[in-house]
């Protein structure tokens, strides 16, 4: 699971609401030597006076007021030089007049060497759409994002991402979290389970896995599941408990996950139409819950 | 696969409602009174509005369409499409977002900063005066979007020179980011060159064969608004924003000291200064023979001849999209006036109306003022006065006066941040709220409205 190879794309919106985000992330994708873009992603002007809001702009750049996210990714291009994340603290790699327009985005370009590669990129738009396109762009293995009151942001996030999503709501960067995983017999929760192993052995975090069936009976999947998955924890020497409940799968979830745990889940094995219908457990799960939660794929 | 299509399709959903509405509309009988010509282009119009406001396809998508579908489903001919998209008021848009461009670049910015300080000190409220009424001003010669981008970073230096923390000035930032851009958008109606939407009712009069009206003509209807608006959009400013600091002495004194670094005028920003005043000068004597629209390219044509901007600033500057569209939406309006359609929809507006205020002149002036007032807010105020341009002109009554109060009221577009690019302009610098618009614009907007009664009822009838 760990190797140099491996991308994160995290989503800041704000200094005052993007800081857990940013904190939970760098810790992530240092613990996966993952290299790491940050994206800002913020509202576009109508089409009809872009043209006068460019120039808006430019005017502004002389006087050295730049766009809003530039002030953001500056903030957290900061962060992660005081916090470790990069190896050097050299205040001047970031400079906002070293943007450079790419493919309806603006990339800035660091001067420098940080020991890490990160992307600071700027996008104009709808967020799922600007996230979508980026992950077209480039491949990210897991998209990390703050926690938002949008109705349809859970359900959008789950269809339409290409990759795994970490949705970091309601996180209190001073708590210690425990982990819950959520063993079934889809094909993404192996990868769950690893994924979640590997945050946990690195951050030192207690495992609890959870098997949810609708009725008393356990079928040979499910058992299957967490019997790997336990096999796997003891391997990577990962404490941990093994729990098997019978109910409504997503409140089991959320009532076990209270709000000192992280859950990791795997993906829906239904196929996309019936998930933009009818919702899947992880779509549900994230809208309902209020707690960090990773969905892997 | 099934996943992109899913997704495909809810991302264009208003593409697929605006289609099958427009082919719907198709299908059904034409309504009585109106010809088959004209209700094709009334369904051309919807289809336009939808993707418009709701952006499912780039603008110039939109212009195509409103082209090629006269073309397709009205008995216009390629030529007639082609020769009613390129008009006088066309290349004014053109010229005027050109000249904006250059005019910026000059970095006069920072002389109008000190201009401004100088004569207003140090006290907020007559920094707020100072920065409405140099706003209102200039945009009614040079257009809002040119002002709001030039009085922008004296804005927001001032800001950022007065508190480190935006949260302890919320209201402060406010008052002076609205100042500039309701400013800017009661300014706009000063001239013709104040707006686009200005020159494309002047074309609507001329087109329509009710009359030319000259610049200073225009200015004598409605400059005065102008003037009147000034103070009271300082007092409901004011009152919507009283600010947490009465006087701002360190921003002010920073700023002075920022923009004394830049030294005097230099030769080029007296030659664009000079070379504007010629524009402005054309406008006055020349636009009514030549067209403003063609004062403005021999403008850009001096800018460019004298070194003044490159070619390529104003070809990556100027949104060749919004051109493409104003065109095609002028041409749809002269289509609705040539097959009726405008009229059917002038009378039938008209007798709706008048079943509530049971006078013609009042029914005639809510549509003119109030349809005119709301669409702008949703639709940006150029694009309402292409479409309600031709209604208004066929409501009977004055066509001069009724043209008026209309392209005075597109710039009520003060409850949104769509409604003018002044207001989007302060938007994007991410300190404002859109419930800031809201908070504002209602009294703006009552205001305003108060206004122009006053204006078309005691003034109007002296110029006549």
């Amino acid at each position: 699971m760990v190797n140099s190879n491996v991308k994160f794309l995290l989503a800041i919106g704000s200094k005052e609401y993007s800081e857990p985000t940013l904190i939970v992330g760098s810790l992530i994708a240092k613990t996966f030597k993952a290299d790491l873009c940050l994206v800002y992603v913020g509202e576009k002007p109508k089409q009809i006076f872009e043209g006068r809001i460019k120039l808006s702009r430019d005017s502004l750049a002389k006087w050295e007021i730049y766009h809003p996210g530039i002030e953001v990714l500056k903030w957290a291009f900061k962060y992660l030089q005081n916090s470790g994340y990069l190896e050097t603290t050299d205040g001047n790699g970031f400079n906002p007049e070293n943007i450079v327009e790419e493919h309806n985005k603006y990339r800035l370009v660091l001067q420098g060497s940080f020991g890490r590669d990160v992307d600071l990129i700027l996008r104009e738009g709808k967020i799922i759409d600007e996230l979508r396109k980026e992950c077209f762009e480039q491949e990210y293995t897991l998209t990390i994002i703050g926690g938002s009151k949008k109705r349809r942001m859970a359900h959008d996030l789950v269809q339409y991402l290409p990759t795994s999503i970490f949705v970091v709501q309601n996180l209190d960067p001073s708590k210690q979290y425990k982990l819950l995983l959520c063993v079934d017999d889809s094909k993404a929760t192996k990868s769950a389970v690893r994924f979640g192993a590997t945050i946990a052995k690195n951050q030192g975090m207690f495992v609890n896995t959870i098997t949810v069936s609708k009725t008393t009976l356990f079928g040979k999947g499910y058992r299957g599941a967490a019997k790997a998955s336990s096999r796997y924890l003891k391997s990577q020497k990962i404490p941990f408990e093994q729990h098997f409940i019978t109910g409504d799968p997503v409140k089991t979830f959320l009532d076990f996950a209270g709000d000192d745990h992280i859950i990791v889940m795997g993906d829906s094995k239904q196929s996309p139409l019936k998930k933009f219908f009818f919702g899947s457990k992880p779509i549900k799960t994230l809208e309902k819950a209020s707690c960090p939660i990773l969905v892997v794929r | 696969m099934i996943a992109n299509l899913i997704y495909w399709i809810t991302q264009k959903k208003w593409l697929i409602i605006a289609t099958t509405f427009g082919f719907f509309l198709y299908i059904i009988p034409t309504p009585q009174g109106l010809s088959i010509n004209g209700y094709h282009t009334l369904i051309i119009v919807a289809v336009a509005l939808i993707l418009i406001i709701f952006e499912p396809v780039p603008l110039p998508a939109v212009a195509f369409f409103i082209l090629f579908m006269q073309v397709i489903i009205t008995d216009a001919t390629p030529n007639e499409v082609a020769s009613s998209f390129m008009s006088d008021a066309v290349f004014f848009i053109m010229g005027s977002l050109m000249l904006a461009v250059a005019i910026v670049k000059q970095g006069l910015d920072k002389r109008l900063a000190l201009g401004i300080i100088r004569t207003t000190g140090n006290k907020t409220w007559r920094i707020v005066a100072g920065f409405t009424a140099i706003s209102a001003i200039l945009s009614s010669f040079i257009g809002e979007h040119t002002v709001a981008a030039m009085m922008m970073p004296v804005g927001l230096t001032l800001i950022r020179n007065t508190s480190k923390d935006p949260s302890k000035i919320i209201k402060l930032s406010s008052i002076l980011l609205f100042s500039i851009a309701y400013g800017a958008t009661i300014g706009s109606v000063g001239t013709p060159s104040g707006g686009g939407r200005n020159v494309i009712m002047l074309e609507y009069w001329s087109d329509f064969g009710i009359g030319n009206i000259s610049y200073l003509t225009w200015m004598k209807y409605a400059y005065p608004m102008v003037i009147l608006q000034i103070p009271l959009t300082v007092l409901i400013l004011w009152w919507t924003f009283t600010p947490e600091k009465k006087t701002i002495d360190t921003g002010v004194r920073k700023l002075v000291i920022q923009v004394a670094k830049s030294g005097k005028m230099n030769g080029k920003q007296i030659l664009s200064i000079f070379l504007f005043v010629l524009v402005f000068i054309g406008w006055i004597f020349f636009g009514e023979k030549i067209g403003l629209g063609f004062v403005a390219l021999i403008g850009v044509f001096l800018y460019l001849i004298f070194g003044l901007v490159e070619w390529s600033d104003l070809n990556r500057s100027t949104n060749w999209g919004v051109i493409l569209l104003f065109g095609a939406t002028i041409s749809i309006g002269l289509a609705m006036k040539k097959t009726g359609a405008a009229e059917w929809l002038a009378m039938g507006a008209l007798n709706t109306l008048n079943s509530f205020f049971h006078n013609i002149d009042y029914s005639r002036a809510g549509i003119a003022v109030i349809l005119t007032g709301v669409l702008s807010n949703i639709l940006s105020s150029s694009a309402t006065i292409a479409v309600v341009g031709p209604i208004v002109l066929n409501l009977g009554g004055d066509p001069v006066l009724l043209g008026f109060a209309t392209a005075i009221a597109s710039a009520f577009g003060y409850f949104t941040v769509v409604a003018s690019p002044a207001c989007m302009i302060i938007y994007s610098s991410g300190m404002v709220k859109t419930k800031d618009f809201l908070r504002a614009g209602w009294k703006m907007g009552i205001m305003s409205v108060f206004m122009l009664f006053l204006v078309s009822f005691f003034w109007w009838p002296f110029l006549q």
